[in-house]
């Protein structure tokens, strides 16, 4: 039998091949727009994809292609394309198969710019979304009309942190043959691996638990290489001629890899939201220590989970771990190591509660992003979810004492006594 | 080849593997050996001993500077300890020009002395004096011309004579005219140091030194010292240098045409006691500024009348100019040397050198000259 490497060699290997030319050990920092080709016959097939080479950094990049190649690997993935933000991986993948008259079914719990994106600006090229409640399987079912082109979701969606059941999901998208694409940003592939379960397509935000340390923003589309895009004709964009390349069918010629390569073909050179080399490098060496930080953050938020929920000040704490949460058993089995380190929970007090616990905790930073080494926290219903309206507000789980904290790598103890300043500045409220 | 088209391609040849035209960031610390017996077959062990995107600036540097080698540093002082711990001891004696930085009169006074090594400042303006000031155990002559901030010259063929019968090396500072303009080794000097921090990068990115000898015996000697105490430049930095480094000579003009506009509008000036740049041709050592370098440089200085409290004044309200240390960047910069780069100088030394308290030095940048003058003669009218 053959061997497969594990989880966190892959991480530190998959992608690269050591440099050739001078055996450097770390996977070099290509910063160059453009590469010098060795004659014009090599020009022109590496131009019309014949061959595999690099021409501009728009399109490739060696060092974004070892991070490329180690991402799909993590994933179990036939290629991934990285780019400059998770929003832009996210709307890469979806103008890669969707066009005017096209439709998404859409989770309704998720990042709010995903929401937004689907809610706001898609619809203004012709691509409608009906959202659904996942925590209802059969408000999704009754969402999907006959011009729907693409599933979408978080697995742990945010920031109600309700779980998609996978295989539900997968079921109908199989039997109507649409694609589902998850975004992978929370649960990350060592907590769960979305093809596994028969995902298409994931998107992931590496700014977070991927790179792991707040440097870099970065997105990435992996695909699954096991949908089948030719069973229908659907899905034109990758079966059909591309004028921009001779006519080339993506399909045809790239097979289980033909969604990434259209994503490279037209999205990267078209809008260009390329990942800079650089970015590439610090989040390559963010993904080395990927499992020793996620177990980490798990073994952190499960000590803070049982301290918040022990809290007198505390009047709820929701995390699919707890037995409490109505996602308990689906994160039981999608996520047996953990559902990851996002918590939210309410401080007694309400609104003015919470927001003296957030003015008053020090070491937690009170800011808009997850998944660092630091912990972080925020207050959704002024910041991340601002933009959306009260009665989406609700659909999403999101209630306005609601504190959303992201558990750092920091000593728990430390995390705890932190917390203690917030609630020490909430008790006002509490007792009111 | 020209210097344009050499400070663009020197170094760097398109990467075999992808073809990248520029050189990649090997930002790694070690390299893979394929085999025992092949250590060190493709050049490369460890990143403190050699590393190919810093090898790459120093093969661009060596060939700009007509050199054999050259070593960078993590900064300009790095370079000049490096070469001076390569060809100083216990007991050896060395004279150094009594206008040097003064990072390197306080390392010379501060910390070498600490070691048993002797100095002599000389007024290496006068080559009598550079010849009075060597011992039997003089086993260095350290110029640096211009110097900053007095922009007093040093004769560098002069020198290099009086280094050569005493079997000393002559090792001379070219940070500020930079090889487009002066090419000490050929004129007999034997390492030319450099803080690549100033023109080079020219953007005030990074912090980095050079040190190009003219022969591989002396590169040698400077490599082994770098390699024992550790004072490396980052792949980082060594990649933004070399970019920095394609329009070094560009900027060189245009800096320094800024900076005959803006000495020759001083000069002019009421307020002004005196001004001192080297392509005046009131400088004391005009003649010997125009035969040994091919251009002047920008940086200059002047003094106020009204001496310290209207030099202060001055720097404090200028507009345009930047008060800040460092100099040969895109961006003016406006310094007092007295109170902020030759702070560590004693004011005795600081008096006998010319370093004034009313001195005001300027880096003149890539701005608009008529922007750059226009400043000066509003900050003027308002002391």
């Amino acid at each position: 039998m053959s061997h497969f490497y594990h989880f966190d060699t892959i991480s530190l290997h998959a992608g690269q091949t050591v440099d050739p030319e001078f055996g450097a050990r770390a996977t070099p920092i290509y910063q160059t727009t453009s590469y010098v080709f060795p004659d014009t016959d090599t020009a022109a097939s590496t131009f019309n994809l014949e061959r595999g080479g690099h021409v501009y950094s728009r399109i490739t990049n060696p060092t974004v292609g070892v991070l490329e190649q180690r991402i799909a690997a993590l994933e179990g993935g036939s290629a991934a394309v990285c780019t400059a933000s998770g929003m832009a991986a996210t709307f890469c993948a979806i103008t890669a198969i969707l066009s005017q008259g096209d439709h998404i079914v859409a989770s309704s719990q998720m990042y709010g710019g995903n929401v937004s994106l689907m809610k706001n600006t898609l619809p203004r090229f012709g691509i409608e979304t009906t959202f659904f409640d996942p925590t209802d399987l059969d408000s999704f079912k009754a969402a999907i009309q006959d011009n729907t082109r693409l599933i979408y979701g978080e697995l742990i969606g945010n920031p109600g942190l309700d779980i998609l059941d996978l295989d539900a999901i997968v079921k109908v998208g199989n039997d109507k043959h649409i694609p589902v694409m998850v975004d992978a940003t929370f649960n990350t592939p060592y907590l769960c691996r979305c093809f596994d379960y028969g995902v298409n397509i994931t998107i992931h935000s590496v700014t977070k638990w991927m790179g792991g340390h707040g440097t870099a923003i970065g997105g990435v589309v992996v695909d699954g290489g096991n949908f089948d895009w030719g069973a229908t004709d659907k899905y034109p964009t990758i079966t059909e001629p591309y004028a921009p390349f001779q006519g080339i069918n993506f399909w045809e010629e790239f097979g289980p890899s033909a969604f990434a390569t259209r994503i490279r073909a037209e999205a990267m050179r078209d809008f260009g939201a390329m990942m800079s080399p650089m970015n590439a490098f610090l989040l390559l060496q963010g993904i080395e220590t990927l499992s020793l930080r996620m177990d980490k953050h798990l073994s952190n938020t499960e000590a803070l989970l049982e301290h918040l929920s022990n809290h007198k000040q505390v009047s709820w704490v929701s995390h699919p771990d707890l037995s409490s949460h109505s996602s308990h058993e689906l994160a039981k089995k999608y996520l047996p190591k953990g559902a990851g380190s996002i918590v939210s929970f309410g401080v007694k007090g309400g609104r003015d509660a919470g927001k003296a616990f957030i003015e008053n905790v020090q070491l937690a930073s009170h800011l808009a992003n997850v998944g660092d080494a630091k912990t972080l926290i925020i207050h959704p219903a002024t910041t991340t979810h601002s933009r959306i309206d009260a009665d989406a507000l609700v659909a999403a789980g999101i209630t306005e004492d609601m504190i959303r904290l992201s558990v750092g790598l920091e000593d728990v103890e430390d995390i705890k006594a932190d917390f203690e300043n917030g609630f020490r500045a909430a008790r006002k409220f509490a007792d009111a | 080849m020209g210097f344009t088209t050499r400070q663009i391609h020197a170094g760097v040849t398109p990467d075999p593997t992808t073809g990248s035209i520029l050189t990649p960031i090997y930002q790694s610390t070690t390299f893979v050996q394929d085999s025992v017996d092949e250590y060190l077959g493709k050049g490369y062990s460890y990143s403190r001993s050699g590393n190919p995107t810093v090898k790459a600036l120093e093969t661009k540097l060596a060939n700009l500077e007509g050199g054999v080698d050259c070593s960078c540093f993590g900064t300009g002082m790095g370079a000049t300890t490096a070469t001076m711990l390569a060809f100083l001891g216990a007991g050896k004696h060395a004279v150094v020009s009594d206008v040097a930085y003064g990072g390197t009169y306080r390392l010379a006074t501060k910390v070498l002395s600490r070691f048993g090594i002797e100095f002599t400042f000389a007024d290496t303006a006068n080559p009598e004096d550079v010849a009075a000031a060597v011992r039997d155990n003089t086993a260095m002559i350290f110029t640096e011309t211009p110097a900053n901030p007095t922009m007093k010259c040093s004769d560098i063929a002069a020198i290099s004579a009086i280094a050569k019968k005493a079997g000393a090396v002559h090792v001379v500072d070219n940070t500020l005219l930079t090889p487009y303009y002066q090419l000490p080794l050929e004129l007999g000097a034997d390492v030319s140091v450099h803080s690549t921090t100033k023109y080079m990068d020219g953007h005030n990115a990074t912090v980095g030194g050079a040190a190009i000898s003219k022969t591989e015996e002396h590169a040698a000697a400077i490599r082994f010292i770098q390699n024992s105490t550790g004072s490396i430049m980052s792949p980082q930095v060594a990649w933004l240098t070399s970019q920095g480094c394609k329009t070094m000579s560009i900027r060189m003009d245009q800096q320094s045409a800024n900076a005959m506009a803006v000495a020759t509008f001083l000069e002019s000036h009421p307020k002004v006691e005196q001004v001192r740049y080297p392509g005046l041709e009131s400088f004391d050592q005009y003649e010997l500024a125009t035969r040994q370098a091919s251009g002047y440089g920008a940086m200059a200085w002047f003094e106020v009348k009204g001496g310290l409290a209207a030099g202060k004044k001055l720097m404090d309200t200028i507009e345009v100019w930047t008060l800040a240390e460092n100099l040969g960047s895109v961006e003016s910069l406006i310094t007092h040397p007295v109170t902020m780069t030759h702070a560590d100088v004693e004011e005795s030394e600081r008096k006998r050198v010319g370093i004034i308290d009313g001195l005001v030095r300027l880096s003149v940048g890539l701005e608009d000259a008529e922007d750059l003058i226009g400043a000066l003669d509003k900050a003027l009218a308002g002391i």
